[in-house]
């Protein structure tokens, strides 16, 4: 087999050869088409048509939140942001809170205060916003839509968890932003609430902020409970952390079993709201 | 407040104009603490441009100086040349366009009022600020509010900042056994400590171990001179979370008393009159 091989080889180079010595052999056939070309670029855009007529008014008026911690080392939990007719109440002072507050004082989450306001005829517009606000810093804009025939009787409520705390919570209660023009700005500052849903232990396993996590406990098990323990299942005005800062010194006017440090209070106001109304 | 209405902002300053006269009102000022003392007080009548400070923004170094050592100018200070709010805004008592200020000057003790008379040049806004002492770098702020423009009297209380340059130490600027990191005395802009110590009603403590510092330690907790405080920063402007304070004059925490030097906002009550043109 090997030879035969050799051999055919052989015969063909002599071929090869032949051929590339006489070349007035006969044209061969046409080779077939080569491949399409490569497409030619667009054309320039043709010019934009005229603006279409002003539309009618869409009924609708529409403003932006933002909200700023003016806490030192607080963290504001995502928020509850709700634009209202007169007569819808997100808390009333001296009244004890509603579970939807409580999971908002106690566990950061706005949700259920959102969803719960959205089934009253006062309801407007609602947002639970998806982030925390970290401290002495800016938050970003919210957008809220409402009723035009409404911008000239207009409550604003807003609830924020101050999240390395048992339940404090601060925002707007049903403020009256009525008779906005488009482009006015309104600011607000607010104060801080304790929702009265729990005692205010300023213990690891009882807050669900950094400062907890910090020291062993924090999270979601640590904030939300339904139980109510504190002294008064009231919501009023929050007197403060007490924290462990002279806890140990002869004034013992410290919480020596708090978590909480010096650098955990604030004073009022915690959170200042900028309301711009944009159209 | 910045964001406040600029087309209402123009439409003051149009309606002004017309009023070719400058315009004079009355400012007075409460202090409603119960032992902090204002340092002389920065008025600053201006438009949409100038803003003093800012929650939740970062201080500028003239809010440094008049927030740690109650300077506003170079009158007060050489050393803040450059740095103050006169090299911010221009040149005192002139119409610098975009703003007119003044120092009111002298300490406003607690519970105290003073009353001055300030031409507002027709700017649209109004700034007012002053340290508290004894604090770190603490001061009380009146955030560019509207310049009301019908003649009446407008009250206003206002807050406690802290300007966020200088951690809360708490400690007697007046101490000579410990000093700021690298060997500086204790005391005003740039330095730990702190001012207005004479000011205070009550003696300030000598033995405090620091408050949001410890001395002898840096702020991660390493080792640095034994006599020695760091000087770090706790910015951006925010509201202030009160001084803690302590009972003893030799150790503790703190030099400042916790019975006399706390507050509760608001810390000051402004009047301001419109007069009848």
């Amino acid at each position: 087999m090997k030879t035969k091989l050799f051999k055919l080889s052989l015969l063909t180079l002599l071929v090869t050869l032949a051929t590339g010595c006489v070349d007035d052999g006969d044209t061969g056939a046409v080779g077939p088409q080569g491949p399409a070309g490569v497409d030619g670029s667009d054309g320039a855009d043709g010019q934009d048509g005229n603006d279409g007529a002003n539309g009618t008014n869409g009924n609708t008026a529409v403003y932006t939140v933002q909200i700023t911690n003016l806490t030192y080392s607080q963290p504001l939990s995502p928020a509850a942001i709700i634009m209202h007719e007169p007569g819808y109440y997100a808390f009333v002072e001296g009244q004890s809170a509603s579970v939807e507050l409580e999971q908002l004082a106690e566990g950061g989450d706005p949700s259920g205060i959102v969803s719960t306001a959205s089934t009253q005829v006062q309801f407007l517009d609602g947002i639970a916003t998806s982030g925390p606000i970290g401290p002495r810093s800016i938050g970003s804009e919210s957008t809220l839509v409402v009723p035009d025939l409404d911008a000239d009787n207009l409550r604003l409520s807003i609830a924020t968890m101050l999240v390395d705390t048992n339940d404090a919570f601060t925002g707007l209660n049903a403020m009256d932003i009525s008779n906005m023009e488009v482009g006015d700005s309104r600011a607000f500052m607010a104060p801080s609430w304790d929702s009265g849903t729990e005692a205010n232990l300023e213990t690891a396993d009882t807050m669900p902020g950094p400062a907890a996590a910090a020291a062993g406990g924090g999270g979601a098990t640590a904030g939300f409970n339904a139980a109510r323990d504190d002294l008064f299942d009231r919501v009023r005005l929050h007197a403060g952390a007490v924290t462990n800062a002279n806890a140990n010194d002869a004034s013992k006017e410290g919480l020596s079993t708090s978590i909480l440090t010096e650098a955990d209070r604030w004073d009022n106001p915690t959170a200042k709201i900028l309301v711009t109304r944009t159209r | 407040m910045k964001k406040t209405s600029i087309a209402s902002a123009l439409l003051a300053a149009l309606a002004l104009s017309s009023n070719a006269s400058a315009q004079t009102i009355d400012i007075s000022i409460t202090n409603l603490t119960h032992a902090q003392h204002f340092t002389p007080r920065l008025v600053i009548a201006h438009d949409s441009s100038i803003d003093a400070f800012e929650p939740g923004v970062e201080a500028s170094s003239a809010l440094a100086w008049l927030a740690e050592a109650g300077v506003i100018d170079d009158a007060q200070s050489i050393d803040s040349s450059g740095q103050n709010f006169e090299a911010l805004l221009g040149p005192v008592d002139n119409d610098n366009t975009s703003n007119t200020w003044h120092r009111f000057d002298g300490l406003v003790a607690p519970s105290t009022t003073v009353s001055y008379p300030f031409d507002t040049m027709d700017k649209p806004y109004l700034s007012i600020l002053a340290m508290l002492v004894p604090t770190n770098d603490a001061f009380v702020g009146l955030d560019s509010i509207a310049i009301p423009t019908e003649p009446g009297t407008y009250t206003y209380t206002l807050h406690a900042y802290d300007a966020g340059t200088e951690l809360n130490d708490e400690l007697n600027s007046t101490r000579t056994d410990i000093v700021a990191q690298g060997g500086a005395a204790l005391g005003g802009y740039g330095v730990p400590g702190v001012a207005g110590v004479g000011a205070s009603p009550v003696p300030l403590g000598t033995g405090g171990t620091g408050v949001a510092v410890t001395v002898g330690f840096d702020q991660d907790g390493n080792a640095i001179g034994a006599n020695e405080v760091v000087d770090g920063t706790d910015g951006p402007v925010h509201i202030h979370r009160n001084v803690l304070g302590d009972t003893s004059l030799t150790d503790g925490a703190s030099d400042l008393q916790s019975t006399e030097h706390r507050w509760l906002n608001p810390v000051a009550r402004v009047t301001i009159t419109i007069p009848a043109p």
